[in-house]
């Protein structure tokens, strides 16, 4: 098998698995388990093959002809591609592992399993794309499938509703990526990312900030940044396993890895824009991941804050600087960002499962408030989820430190301002951390749900187990570098004094966030800083509520209003005028063709005369 | 022999035509106005002939056989319509066979 066709084979399996599933599976959950399992089992091997086989390739077919535009399909199979394809499938994988168990007595199962196999099918599409129009395809394909899987408890009515708007914001964000998409096909005449790069090469590129800024729309809807954040914490209504999924590790990834294709046609204002909006999302997510009852929501806020690193990074790290007279880009944004989307997707996919299990566990609870105490009852579940949390906050010598302090560096030589609100929202990342564990871990059991928690099965504990290992080891260079190969090596690194720097600092921080939050919090059905600090509190719940209430102001009162105007205007002329207009004179023609319709056949031979003598009439040519 | 012009073969058409097509538009009952319509056939039937045999061809003769073939059929079939019509309706006053109507 070439490698072609291997990628072929791996993009096609899951989409094969999610048909025979909507096919003929729907009301067999047990087989379609099996049969989507077999699929992610069978994706992750190739996938393995793939990348260890070390063959890097590109391979393109034109799929149709418009005119003087020519969209074509290929594979652009690089090291980039080959380290996010690791990513989705080596934990769609475990996910889909953690699924069987966790998804087990859900009357639905065959719909959610079909999901999860289009998922992997669009975010697969998504990773192996060479040109932005395929990339856009799959783009809104993983939409597609994010909406059917959050809206998997369908008769909630917030699951319902969360779907939906996740599925409108990222509209929002998708609309200026294809305008992005069009605007760079009308400058360069390809979208093809190689072709791109070699006019790139070759000094061509026109200098325009409104191309990248455009393209990075579409990673502002996906990857949930300011101002579109919205949707991400609403999608935590599906099931847990998606969230971990879609939610953390690969879908909302997909936004820093699409900048990270279309490196080349960055401009310093764009990425100082991209840089502030980055910095901004994770300084916001983290404030408001403080004041969150519900385990999920704590770790959704935590992704967009991980998700703000990643998009300040390729900011901070992908200056242009002139150079004898030529602009020279340097790649250390998209190490340092490939480098926390890896480890980030991991300890996420960790977290998320963990929080899963928990929630499992404790009868489907998932208020923080109403656990407690569960460090004896699932061990399992303790140990891995402590893995999680210290990878997150950056202890040295766990994934998150080695990219943390990637990002960190990066801020430190090239902007002082983000640097110092980076550090902050580091502080903060111990501090929420710290605090969800502490109250879900620790204390007294607070409700019984919670007292007659278990340990979860061993399809759910693997996975945890395996991500465990990897949010343990898949930081170390050696080990980083067999998955990225070349990616790994723009990963920026500090030497001397800049290194003792930063690790005295990041360790510093994670100290006094950490410290902070376990010294801080009581166990307890109340929130410590609430029953403290009132005022705090609530300005941060406000915070975390403000673009929700300015949202839903600009819905109702100025869209609403606006298509209220429209729809006068519609009744008006559309309905009125033309459709009412014309359904008048057709009627007035009926009520005249009506009266000719007398039922006595002597009018109608009477009526043939008449329009005999008239045919005569005006055959003879007397008129 | 008087030799007899196509004027008058043409003449007679006219007024068997004008007779027929008077009586299909003042007569009420069915069976007269297929009586008529009839006529206005045989009319026309005629006029073919004179015009064949003023033309010294053969064309319209041959039309006159193929409309005397299909006009016997039609006339089973409109006939049998009429009396299905009657058992039916008990009337074939076609002012009473107005049943389309409203």
């Amino acid at each position: 098998m070439t490698p072609v066709q291997q990628a072929l084979l791996i993009l096609l399996i899951p989409l094969a698995s999610a048909a025979i599933i909507a096919l003929f599976l729907r009301r067999k959950g047990g087989l379609a388990t099996i049969v989507s399992m077999v699929a992610a089992a069978a994706i992750a091997g190739l996938s393995l093959s793939l990348i260890a086989g070390g063959e890097r390739f590109t391979q393109s077919w034109e799929w149709m002809q418009l005119g003087g535009l020519t969209i074509s399909i290929g594979f652009k199979f690089d090291d980039l591609a080959a380290l996010m394809l690791f990513v989705v499938s080596f934990v769609g994988f475990f996910i889909h592992l953690f699924s069987v168990g966790y998804m087990h007595d859900d009357k639905a199962r065959a719909r959610y399993f079909g999901g999860l196999s289009i998922f992997m099918f669009s975010m697969i599409g998504i990773v192996f794309a060479d040109n932005l129009f395929m990339m856009f395809i799959f783009w809104e394909l993983v939409g597609f499938s994010s909406y059917l899987l959050i809206n998997h408890y369908h008769e909630k009515q917030s699951a319902a509703d969360a779907s939906k708007k996740a599925f409108i914001v990222n509209r929002v964000g998708d609309f200026g990526f294809l305008l992005g998409i069009i605007l760079c096909y009308w400058t360069y005449g390809t979208v093809n990312l190689t072709e791109l790069g070699m006019i790139s090469d070759s000094g061509g590129l026109v200098y325009s900030k409104l191309i990248p800024l455009l393209l990075f729309c579409g990673a502002v809807g996906k990857s949930a940044q300011m101002p579109l954040q919205v949707w991400l914490p609403d999608a935590m209504e599906g099931p847990t396993p998606v969230s971990a999924l879609i939610h953390a590790a690969t879908m909302v990834a997909a936004g820093i890895f699409m900048l990270c294709r279309i490196e080349v046609l960055m401009v310093p204002e764009a990425l100082n824009i991209i840089m502030w909006i980055g910095t901004a999302t994770a300084l916001y997510a983290a404030l408001c991941a403080i004041v969150q009852s519900d385990i999920k929501k704590v770790l959704a806020y935590s992704t967009l804050s991980q998700l703000g690193y990643m998009v300040a990074a390729f900011g901070l790290g992908s200056l242009v600087f002139e150079q004898d007279g030529k602009d020279v880009l340097i790649f250390a944004g998209v190490g340092a960002a490939m480098f926390h989307l890896t480890t980030h997707a991991f300890f996420k996919a960790l977290l998320f499962l963990g929080s899963g299990s928990v929630i499992h566990g404790c009868h489907h609870e998932q208020d923080i408030f109403q656990m407690g105490g569960l460090r004896k009852k699932m061990p399992i579940t303790f140990l891995t989820f402590t893995i999680g949390v210290l990878a997150i906050i950056g202890m040295p010598g766990l994934a998150g430190f080695f990219s943390k302090d990637a990002i960190l560096l990066l801020a430190m030589r090239n902007n002082t301002a983000v640097f110092a609100i980076l550090l902050f929202t580091a502080i903060l990342t111990a501090f929420y951390m710290v605090r969800m564990w502490k109250l879900v871990f620790f204390g007294a059991t607070r409700s019984d749900n919670a007292a007659k928690s278990h340990e979860s099965g061993l399809s759910m504990t693997l996975p945890l187990m395996v991500l465990a290992g990897l949010a343990i080891i898949g930081g170390y260079t050696g080990i980083y570098r067999k998955l990225a190969g070349s990616v790994a090596d723009l990963v920026p690194h500090a030497h001397g004094s800049e290194h003792t720097l930063i690790l005295v600092t990041s360790i510093v921080v994670l100290l006094i966030g950490s410290l902070g939050a376990w010294a801080y919090y009581k166990p307890g059905t109340k929130d410590t800083l609430e029953q403290n600090s009132n005022g705090l509190f609530n300005s941060l719940t406000t915070l975390k509520e403000s673009f929700d209430a300015l949202y839903g102001y600009y819905v109702a009162k100025v869209q609403q209003r606006f298509a209220m105007l429209l729809n006068f205007l519609e009744q008006i002329f559309l309905a009125g005028l033309i459709i009412r207009g014309f359904s008048g004179l057709v009627g007035l023609l009926g009520l005249g063709a009506r009266a000719l319709h007398l039922g006595s056949l002597h009018a109608y031979v009477h009526w043939f005369l008449l329009g005999i003598v008239l045919l005569w009439v005006l055959t003879s040519g007397l008129f | 022999m008087i030799e007899i012009g196509l004027n008058a073969y043409i003449l007679l058409s006219v007024v068997l035509f004008a007779i027929g097509f008077f009586g299909v538009l003042v007569r009420k009952n069915t069976l007269v106005i297929y009586i008529c319509l009839e006529l206005m056939l045989v009319a026309a039937t005629l006029a073919l002939v004179a015009f064949s045999r003023y033309n010294g061809t053969m064309d319209g003769n041959v039309f006159v056989f193929f409309i005397l073939t299909v006009a016997a059929a039609e006339v089973a079939v409109g006939l049998a319509i009429i009396v299905a019509l009657f058992r039916k309706r008990m009337t074939v006053q076609v002012d009473k066979l107005n049943a389309l109507k409203n």
